[in-house]
């Protein structure tokens, strides 16, 4: 049997007998093949398939080719550089500095482009008027360039609509048309060069004449100012050389002449350093309805619009009676208001040269009252002075009324209308386009389409201000370049060349406007020899100042017309128009960054709101009051109601919102609503209210009228308002109570009264007054102890994973301080513009299906009928104990080394338990298609009618940020501290081999903040300024006790308040 | 055995039934024809089956944004739906497993279908959280799968991680418990069939000859499997739960929410049972196995898990109370008054107030009362995690972000599919399978003999009477 040692078993005959095969082979039971070899003698490497499988898989690769290749696969271009420019690095940003200006809007700023598109809009440090500051229309103005609606060709009038003609064409017919009466209708234009260039064109034309008006004016300040010191311009206000600031009106922090200026000095007056001899400006805000600066005074008197006048005159009068002058007539104030007006003057008085009182009226006899107040104050030399005064309102009322009646009586051959809409925003528009029936040859310098260019029979399209060149002067001496970032995207011309072109001159802008340079700013300065290093300098820079000392003015007006002429105050309901800080007098409406900015106050988007006054009925119900009773009812369903309103026996229907802060019998609704002809995104939203608008006896248009009449509901429409519930909590009398409580508290239930402490409790905001800092610091250092004790028991080692992870290297943290934050909205425009956060339209934010990143909440707290207002920019807190990164299944949103909570929109599956997590509801779902980055482009979302989606449109998706991804459909997104940024300021500092330096990075909307009340940086920096801010003794984490450990802390709101005022 | 059965207890099959008639009884409606009301509701069923399957396309093809959730309120009729379904595929296990190891000889009655009821209800509830997200193409990101991308892992820590285990071992458990029941009687099917029938059924039954073995083997798995199956009863909804308790937002983040929710879902299970078999019974004249006796047991079984469920809204409101923590004060606070008070009315109506009639005997014993309260409860339990789910989100932490929602058609298209996916696979489940355990039928026959009318029933008539 051999030596087969298992005898018991064998496989096959072979084993038995121990053949030699069966050994070797149970010695190589695994065998390993030589594949190779084997390969090769088997002849598996040889091609056995014959022609008839070639042709089969011939036919089917083919056939699948086809079939794949018929797809329509979108086609991306990307085009390379045949000669790279010398400036361009593909990946890097480049910065211009030039103005962001349209009529007196004006803000220095840099725009930065990526491969040649501007893409954002940044403010200029450089300049003293904005000192680096932007507002939301500056921000959002990028957006406009690339307009869909633009004109891309020069037009005429044709039977059909427009036609498209060549230049050469248009101005031959222009030139030859124009007759001896030209008339240019501008509003405020701030360019030295551009006069010049009109200049030239009435030497040529010598009838011609420029007719300047603002659709929201100023124009009784210039004729006040006249009057009261010869001096027919907007004198340089000085917020924060100003201890009280009383303000008639004047929305100075949000729309008023100069707001970037005006809100960067006003918070350096209100900014709370430490709180041991803290000190703060007062500001006293008299108004009828709540307006962006009224919302951050310290204490309101509330007066009808019609009371304006006497609530002026009174003031004067008590302030004369102190300082021994003649008082005036003034008409009879109501009674609270009248009291307030003496505590008011004691104030002032009490700060003499320390004061600043302005009035936002249009009333030649009221701002002449102004001017004798500020006069007897000594505010003229230390608060005001006519030193480099503004430029940045120019417009008389009464000069385009002549205008009209010159058009009606055919005393007009040609009208050249110049970044100005007076077919829309004139209170008789509808006067004016009877009018130019009968004017023979009307031009558009337009860029867009409005309802002026649909009256004239030519349009030569101008340049949008990134595509131009041009100079500002913002204030006397303070000038600024506007240079082109981009060549022109369409056949365009900008307006000063067009109109030099008609005046004859065939000169290139560009050498116009350095050959007036030279002429003028170059021959006024001692610092450079040759122009072209002064020009490259201030091309740089971006602006070049030239101080002008001070000079006395003394007060010339009188003040007993001036009496004579104020408003009178009426009974029943008036109505106050007001500017809204996204869409000025409605040049905005077409831009979809600015529409979806939700309004400060009623946190509404996509429309204008009447305001309408709530009240409480001492159980537990808000109603809205007066006549409106029972409306608005399911506000906090997302429904609101429509009315008809009647003034002046013109009907319109308005939407209506229940509002806190308006006095009885006063309701307000923002112009610039309701453009019927523009860019599709922002036709026919809310209501036009110009028609409504009255002119006076000065020929100056007036922001407020009388109800005739309102209906009961006649309809109703999505509220798309961002905030249904209002309030902190706001006292007021209750029944039940013997002292005031906080009534909202009492209303917060349907069908219950709820229990004190439901709002106020919560550790959300916290505020105080002047008076009581200490308190309040205690307070808030009380919390923190209480909320580190109760976040201490807990079985993780979280400090040790702090010491370990978060205190080594970066550690990314934000400071808010919510005494400088006036909630103008920069911020959040900006966190749009750099973020490509979507647009999603009236019907989406009705759905709270907004997608902002950043929001500022607004909540009212005080007294109900006369509330003070605190705004929180909320933005993703980075929690380094987040909520939202525990529950992702996938892991999609996890947390950084650098404490920056981020996601991975490509992991993200969206279950959304994230957003249900997040204490602060910071996380954005893209709900529908709204960037078209999705894999079906059939399901996006159009924002008011327009044929091609706003986001999917190629033009409008220039604007977006190469370095931001663009999310897609179903996933979710958030703030992201724009990790963009931090990783181009490490690369830099990395390039540069250095350290990262406090201040090399800063936020979006840092940077946007026109005040500073925000600031970002690396909390392991004990030096950096937002460790500073973080340690400020009334700095506090919102909800603090829920132990998220945020990364962004606030500076709790406080106001100087008068107890005399509340 | 059979005669330490009291007589004082009432039969658990009445009509003097012998084997044969059992089969007749139980088996006949697989081989009949579908009389007409089956045809209606099966045609209805389909419908809104099609229907939900049109929403859910559309859902895919629009996204989520043809939901009315909003930035503040994530989950709503998607995830109140789910833990709905979830909490009516209680019963089932709890019928098989528990009532079994305590040896709860009534269950064989409603055993079957209820446990085919739970294992529709964990498909309805499944499509849910399957369908609710932003790109459900995705959706096998949730599975920790060796893959090529870092690897990037799941997420442990998230209870929705968790949900998908605990909900598809449950489901495996159930269908496996399920169809271990199902072999004997799918072999007696086989047994009394011809033609295609026959071979389908062969096939399904697997072999089953009803040896001595065989029946042994059944009924150690059977025991296995309610060993498996108890804890799971217990851990699907405790874990549902976590997907709110572990949260922070104020009315999610409560520890009474695990043994809370098992007894809900208890509750619900139960009701939704009655619903079917109040039908069932009377549709497939069952009344001899389905006895009132049965539907009395349950019904107090409802009484006893709604007073539980009761007793934690209150120990809620008390805790909110004595918490002295705002948010937690309001999340109550605002369910009971808030814009969504009715939700609250409808939940403490029909989960506590209602089913207090059960205390009266006549009650649990009256049919139409018993189709009433299971159709209140089956709402009652629907607006409890409504109440638990949109209500709580839409106010939380900061009133600037205080939302209303409502649903719009096509959540609502989607729910009413799941309905119809339910019905049409229980109207199909009782064509195709005996809808009463017809084997484990037979097995108490015996244990009640004084009823028991067979051939052997001579030999030992009165023999234990008294």
């Amino acid at each position: 049997m051999g030596n087969n040692k298992n005898n018991n078993v064998w496989i096959g005959g072979e084993h038995l007998v121990n053949d030699p095969s069966v050994l070797e082979s149970a010695n190589k039971e695994f065998v390993e093949l030589p594949i190779v070899e084997q390969m090769s003698d088997d002849r598996s490497m040889e091609v056995t398939s014959n022609r008839r499988d070639f042709l089969k898989y011939l036919g089917f690769s083919v056939g699948a080719a086809t079939v794949a290749a018929s797809c329509d696969i979108p086609i991306k271009k990307a085009l390379p550089y045949v000669t790279k420019p010398d400036t361009i690095v593909p990946g890097v940003a480049n910065y211009y500095a030039s103005s962001f200006v349209n009529g007196g809007d004006y803000c220095a700023v840099l725009v930065k482009t990526r491969e040649g598109r501007p893409i954002k809009i940044e403010g200029n440090t450089l300049s003293s008027i904005t000192k680096g500051g932007t507002s939301a229309r500056a921000q959002a103005s990028v957006l406009s360039l690339y307009d869909t609606s633009r004109f891309q060709q020069p037009q005429k009038r044709g039977d059909d609509g427009w036609e498209a003609v060549n230049w050469a064409d248009l101005d031959k017919a222009v030139m030859g048309g124009i007759g001896s009466n030209a008339r240019i209708v501008m509003n405020t234009n701030m360019s030295p060069t551009a006069h010049k260039a009109v200049m030239d064109f009435v030497a040529k034309y010598p009838g011609a004449k420029t007719v300047t008006y603002d659709p929201v004016s100023s124009s009784a300040i210039l004729q006040a100012n006249e009057a009261s010191f010869g001096q027919k311009t907007i004198p340089n206000y000085k917020f924060n050389k100003a201890e009280v600031i009383v303000s008639f009106g004047a929305d100075f922090l949000g729309t008023w002449i100069s707001p970037v200026e005006y809100a960067k000095d006003y918070a350096s007056g209100r900014k709370i350093k430490g709180v041991k001899g803290a000190k703060m400006s007062r500001h006293i805000q008299v108004e009828g309805s709540m307006t962006l600066t009224g919302s951050n005074a310290d204490n309101r008197v509330l007066v009808k619009p019609s009371e304006m006048g006497a609530a002026i005159a009174t003031l004067y009068n008590e302030i004369a009676k102190a300082t021994q002058g003649s008082t005036v007539a003034a008409p009879t104030l109501n009674a609270k208001a009248t009291s307030s007006m003496s505590s008011v003057a004691k104030e002032l008085l009490a700060h003499p040269n320390k004061s600043l009182v302005v009035s936002g009226s249009n009333n030649f006899g009221e701002q002449t009252l102004v001017n004798a107040i500020n006069s007897m104050l000594g505010s003229y030399g230390n608060t005001i002075s006519f030193a480099n005064a503004s430029n940045q309102r120019q417009g008389i009322d009464a000069e385009v009324q002549g205008l009209i009646s010159e058009m009606e009586s055919g005393g007009v051959s040609s009208l050249i209308v110049w970044g100005a809409n007076p077919a829309y925003d004139l209170p008789n528009s509808d006067k004016f386009i009877a009018a130019a029936e009968k004017v023979a040859l009307k031009v558009s310098l337009s860029g867009t389409p409005d309802e002026t260019t649909a009256l004239c029979d030519y349009v030569a399209p101008s340049n949008h201000f990134l595509e131009s060149w041009g100079d500002v002067e913002a204030k006397k001496g303070h000038y600024s370049l506007v240079q082109p970032t981009i060549s022109n995207l369409f056949d365009t011309r900008q307006a000063e060349s067009s109109i030099l072109t008609w005046a004859g001159n065939t000169q290139d802008y560009h050498d116009y406007l350095k050959a007036n340079w030279e002429a003028t700013a170059f021959s006024m300065q001692n610092d450079f020899i040759s122009f072209q290093a002064f020009w490259d300098s201030v091309l740089h820079d971006g602006v070049y100042e030239n101080a002008e000392s001070d000079y006395p003015v003394s007060f010339a007006g009188n003040v007993n017309n001036a009496a004579s002429k104020i408003s009178k105050p009426t009974t029943g309901l008036e109505i106050n128009f007001f500017e809204t800080v996204n869409l000025g007098g409605g040049q905005y409406s077409g831009n979809p960054w600015l529409q979806e900015m939700p309004d400060p106050i009623t946190r509404c988007v996509w429309g204008n709101y009447l305001a309408i006054p709530i009240v409480f009925d001492g159980d537990r119900h808000w109603d809205s009051k007066g006549q409106f009773a029972g409306l608005n009812g399911n506000e906090i369903k997302g429904f609101a109601d429509k009315i008809n309103v009647t003034i002046d026996g013109k009907v319109e229907t308005v939407t209506c919102i229940r509002a806190f802060g308006l006095m009885n019998d006063v309701v307000s609704l923002a112009v610039g609503y309701g453009r019927t002809i523009g860019n599709q995104t922002g036709l026919n939203i809310g209501t036009n209210v110009y028609p409504w608008l009255s002119i006076d006896a000065n020929g100056n248009t007036q922001y407020y009228a009388n109800v005739s009449e309102t209906s009961g509901k006649v309809g109703e429409d999505e509220l798309a308002c961002v905030q249904y519930h209002h309030t902190m909590g706001v006292t007021g009398e209750a029944e039940g109570y013997d002292e005031k409580v906080n009534v909202d508290e009492l209303a917060i239930s349907t069908i219950a009264r709820g229990y004190q402490g439901l709002l106020v409790d919560r550790t959300v905001i916290r505020q105080g007054t002047l008076n009581e800092i200490d308190e309040l610091a205690d307070k808030i250092k009380h919390e923190r102890e209480h909320a580190e004790h109760l976040n201490s028991q807990t079985l993780y080692p979280y400090d040790e994973f702090k010491e370990t992870i978060y205190d080594q290297g970066h550690h990314w943290g934000l400071a808010v301080d919510m005494s400088a934050c006036i909630g103008c909205g920069a911020c959040q425009v900006a966190c749009v513009a750099e973020n490509n956060v979507p647009v999603v339209g009236k019907y989406e934010v009705f759905r709270h299906h907004e997608m902002t990143w950043l929001r500022i909440d607004r909540y009212f707290y005080g007294d109900y009928e006369n509330p003070s207002v605190v705004y929180q920019p909320m933005m993703c807190q980075h929690c380094d104990n987040a909520p939202c990164e525990n529950v992702c299944p996938v892991s999609a949103t996890n947390h950084s080394s650098e404490g920056l909570n981020q996601m991975a929109y490509n992991r993200c599956i969206g279950t959304r338990y994230c957003a249900n997590n997040c204490p602060y509801k910071v996380r954005r779902f893209n709900w529908l298609d709204y960037t078209t980055a999705d894999l079906f482009p059939i399901n996006e979302p159009e924002i008011n009618g327009e044929d091609l989606p706003f986001g999917a449109d190629n033009l409008t998706r220039m604007v977006l940020n190469p370095d931001v991804t663009v999310r897609a459909r179903g996933v979710m997104e958030k703030c992201s501290f724009c990790v963009q940024r931090i990783q181009e300021g490490k690369l830099a500092a990395k390039a540069e081999g250095r350290r990262l330096r406090d201040g090399d990075v800063k936020s979006a909307c840092q940077t946007a903040c026109p005040t500073g009340a925000i600031t970002f940086g690396d909390t392991n920096d004990k030096n950096s300024a937002v460790s500073k801010a973080m340690g400020h003794e009334l700095a506090y984490f919102n909800l603090d006790e829920v132990n998220t450990k945020p990364s962004v802390k606030y500076q709790a709101k406080v106001l100087n308040s008068d107890e005399a005022l509340s | 055995m059979s005669a330490a059965v009291s007589s004082i207890r009432e039969p658990l099959i009445t009509g003097h039934k012998t084997y044969h008639d059992i089969t007749e009884d139980l088996i006949g409606p697989t081989e009949k024809a579908p009389n007409f009301s089956w045809v209606v509701a099966f045609l209805l069923s389909v419908t809104l089956l099609s229907f939900g399957i049109f929403c859910l396309i559309w859902t895919f093809w629009v996204g989520i944004g043809s939901w009315n959730l909003n930035r503040t309120i994530g989950w709503g009729y998607d995830i109140t739906n789910f833990v709905w379904w979830i909490g009516i595929g209680h019963a089932g296990t709890l019928i098989s497993a528990i009532l079994l190891l305590f040896r709860q000889k009534w269950r064989t009655g409603v055993n079957r279908a209820a446990e085919a009821m739970t294992i529709f209800a964990v498909m309805c509830a499944g499509l849910f959280p399957a369908t609710h997200t932003g790109r459900p193409w995705l959706d096998f990101f949730m599975f920790p799968y060796p893959n090529t991308r870092g690897p990037l892992w799941v997420n442990f820590n998230s209870p929705l991680l968790w949900d998908l285990f605990a909900i598809s071992t449950y489901f495996t458990v159930s269908l496996l418990f399920w169809y271990t029941g199902l072999v004997p009687d799918l072999a007696s099917v086989r047994d009394r069939a011809k033609g295609v029938r026959r071979k389908i059924y062969s096939f399904v039954s697997m072999g089953w000859t009803g040896s001595a073995k065989h029946w042994q083997r059944h009924e150690y798995l059977s025991l296995i499997l309610a060993g498996l199956a108890t804890p799971l009863v217990l851990s699907v909804h405790t874990i549902v739960s976590f997907d709110f308790a572990t949260s922070v937002i104020p009315g999610w983040h409560t520890t009474i929410f695990p043994p809370y929710f098992v007894a809900g879902a208890v509750f619900s299970g139960f009701a939704m049972v009655q619903t079917l078999m109040v039908i069932t019974r009377k549709i497939l004249n069952l009344n001899d196995y389905i006895t009132l006796a049965h539907i009395e047991s349950m019904n107090k079984v409802i009484l006893l898990t709604g007073t539980i469920v009761g007793t934690a809204y209150l120990t809620e409101l008390f805790i909110a109370w004595y918490s002295q923590y705002t948010y937690e004060q309001y999340a109550f606070f605002n369910r009971a008054t808030g814009p969504y008070f009715w939700s609250y009315i409808g939940m403490m109506g029909c989960n506590l107030i209602i089913p207090q009639i059960f205390w009266w005997k006549k009650m649990r014993r009256n049919i139409w009362v018993t189709f009433l309260m299971s159709i209140f409860v089956n709402i009652g339990m629907w607006f409890e995690r409504f109440v638990i789910i949109p209500t709580t989100l839409a106010r939380d932490y900061l009133p600037s972000s205080w939302s209303y929602y409502w649903p719009s058609w096509v959540e609502i298209g989607i729910f009413i599919g799941t309905i119809g996916l339910f019905f049409v696979l229980y109207l199909i489940f009782c064509r195709v399978a005996p809808v009463v355990a017809a084997a484990e039928i037979k097995a108490i026959l015996k244990t009640a003999g004084d009823q028991y009318v067979g051939e052997n029933a001579k030999k030992q008539t009165h023999s234990h009477s008294h």
